[in-house]
């Protein structure tokens, strides 16, 4: 059947779906054309097309500097705690909550843990000054009353990977958490009741039979998170951060770079070189890793 | 059988109960001491707070921090903004999302998986913000409206696949009885699967609603204009130390000081008010949401 033939014999529904396809279209294709920005000297005045083509000379300069290993670096390294953290709480607060069995703790105590997911991060950057902010913040004053030294927490920038750890952490173990429980309710009671029969503790069941059973979603988990490392959650970090150049050694980000070069520095043609090296390094390290899912448990490989 | 094994529990398998039901507590606890921290010194006298710094059991009470910030008028805009732009956008985008993910979902539809790939690949390989950014600001010239706060989010790829794989669990029958009543596709759509989808354009929807809400990064980018700044972005306004008394626009009274943690504490409460109140009643399709979207991948 021809394409003309397809789209008269199913009109309305090719009519359903033309919004969403516009849009995507617009919204998602057409701006694509702007990793074209990443080959020349882009003036507002120029355009698009009409700027002028400079090759490899974008990429020269950003891999020159010490600006190129430093994101990357910042934006693997985070993730990565992120990951580590993230799961290993999520997955660990699902095995308890599992085991608990006094129905009401078990629902408030998911219901407080899920909570943070639902906050922007600029009210958690609030809540994050409630707590450092070098005069009142209660950790700070807390010191204090210790007899030891404030803080300057906003200018000690070593120590904001590990803050930003502890934040994703509070922010997303509910989150994680609920998918690694969807995991275990789906394990059949029989392993466990034939356990209980043969005499083996809790702590037994949870390493002989859940773990075990939930490994292939923790592995994708795990997996899917890698193959975004390239990506720095711009929303959180310039949330929390923001323009506190003190803090960029350790958590400044690829995400965060290229918005100061576009909006500060209103350098287009740098951003967009360094957006197009992310993508790419992106795309690669996600089908590198779909595959890996593939290869581990059939059903998960998302293409 | 079972009272001889609930018999048998060592005092080590007791200890590794107490051990979890503490651990889950602490961790539920810490959870919300924030939410607490925030809402408790919001009500706190700001004289209290520059003494005693941010406590957990503040003893001086005030309301000054609310009157002063709903005296001005950003507040009342900013609500404004955020409201239109979440009720709008989260209308729009099921609208939009549904529709789609019904055709994606559709048997009869030959370019189904092409259109699936499409959709799929926006998530592996995005334009970037430097295109996104002269879409909207140039191109589409929509930097200081509302559109530009609304128009970006109306079709996310991973909500629609959570729509798609909804819709493939309905029965095909319902389709070929109403196709032999003479409906089209249209009616079919309109008067008989959306009805029955009422639970997932729930789920879809409040994630839509959340993710309009909690947005700050398009305001961030596209807006200037103080009178189109969404909650969030008055947020960030308020943190970075503008100048809080032109901006919030309360008091007249100049010789009064400007409560500025008051101010900040009272504007992320009123903030977060609407979700918290709602989050018992919205908590469960969340959860189900979620739980679709991780067996999806």
């Amino acid at each position: 059947m021809s394409f003309l033939q397809e789209i008269r014999k199913n009109k309305y529904l090719y009519l359903l779906a033309l919004p969403g396809f516009a849009f995507l279209i617009v919204f998602a294709y057409v701006p694509l054309s702007g990793h074209l920005i990443a080959f020349k000297k882009y003036r507002l005045a120029d355009g698009l097309w009409g700027s002028k083509f400079v090759g490899f000379d974008n990429f020269k300069f950003f891999f020159m500097s010490a600006d190129w290993y430093k994101v990357t670096f910042n934006t693997a390294f985070i993730n990565g705690l992120f990951l580590v953290f993230g799961l290993g709480i999520a997955l660990l607060l699902a095995l308890f909550l599992n085991e608990i069995r006094h129905a009401l703790f078990k629902r408030l105590a998911q219901s407080f843990i899920f909570m943070p997911y639902f906050i922007s991060w600029l009210v958690v950057s609030m809540m994050a000054f409630a707590f450092l902010n070098t005069t009142d913040g209660i950790v700070n004053r807390t010191l204090e009353a210790y007899g030891m030294e404030k803080i300057n927490w906003y200018l000690k920038a070593d120590v904001w990977p590990a803050i930003l750890t502890v934040i994703y952490v509070w922010k997303f173990a509910g989150y994680y958490s609920i998918i690694f429980l969807a995991a275990i309710t789906g394990i059949s009671g029989e392993y466990y009741e034939s356990a209980r029969i043969d005499g083996a503790t809790r702590f037994q069941q949870i390493v002989h039979i859940t773990l075990p059973l939930i490994r292939s979603v923790a592995i994708v988990l795990g997996l899917l998170g890698v193959g975004r490392i390239f990506y720095g959650d711009f929303g959180m970090i310039y949330g929390i951060i923001g323009d506190n150049s003190a803090l960029y050694p350790t958590t400044d980000v690829i995400d965060t770079y290229t918005y100061r070069a576009l909006r500060v520095l209103s350098d287009f043609s740098k951003s967009s070189a360094v957006i197009l090296y992310q993508s790419i390094m992106g795309l690669i390290t996600i089908v590198v890793f779909n595959q890996i899912a593939k290869k581990i448990d059939k059903d998960s490989g998302l293409f | 059988m079972t009272t001889r094994v609930k018999e048998d529990k060592s005092i080590l398998e007791r200890s590794f109960i107490i051990g979890i039901y503490a651990f889950v507590a602490l961790f539920a606890l810490l959870c919300i001491v924030p939410f607490w921290l925030v809402v408790i010194n919001s009500f706190a006298a700001e004289s209290a707070i520059k003494i005693h710094g941010m406590q957990l059991f503040p003893k001086e009470f005030s309301l000054y921090a609310y009157e002063y910030t709903m005296a001005g008028k950003q507040i009342m805009s900013s609500y404004m903004v955020t409201i239109t732009v979440t009720v709008a956008g989260t209308c729009l985008a099921l609208l939009i999302t549904s529709m789609y993910a019904y055709v994606l979902a559709h048997p009869k539809v030959k370019y189904r998986r092409i259109l699936s790939f499409m959709t799929y690949f926006t998530m592996v390989f995005g334009a970037g913000l430097v295109g996104f950014y002269i879409l909207i600001a140039s191109t589409l010239g929509l930097k200081d409206t509302i559109w530009a706060l609304i128009l970006p989010y109306l079709l996310n790829p991973f909500f629609a696949f959570i729509m798609v794989s909804f819709f493939r669990t309905l029965p095909y029958e319902i389709n070929e009885a109403a196709t032999i009543d003479g409906a089209n596709d249209l009616s079919i759509f309109f008067r008989i699967i959306l009805p029955i989808s009422k639970p997932v354009i729930a789920t879809v929807g409040l994630f839509y609603a959340l993710q309009y809400w909690n947005d700050y990064f398009l305001a961030l980018l596209f807006i200037d204009n103080h009178n189109l700044h969404p909650l969030q972005i008055m947020i960030r306004q308020i943190i970075s130390n503008v100048n809080i008394s032109s901006y919030v626009g309360g008091s007249t009274n100049y010789a009064q000081a400007v409560p500025t943690y008051g101010v900040q504490l009272a504007t992320v409460c009123l903030t977060i008010g609407p979700i918290i109140f709602l989050y018992p009643f919205i908590q469960k399709f969340f959860v189900k949401g979620i739980t679709i979207g991780a067996l999806k991948g």
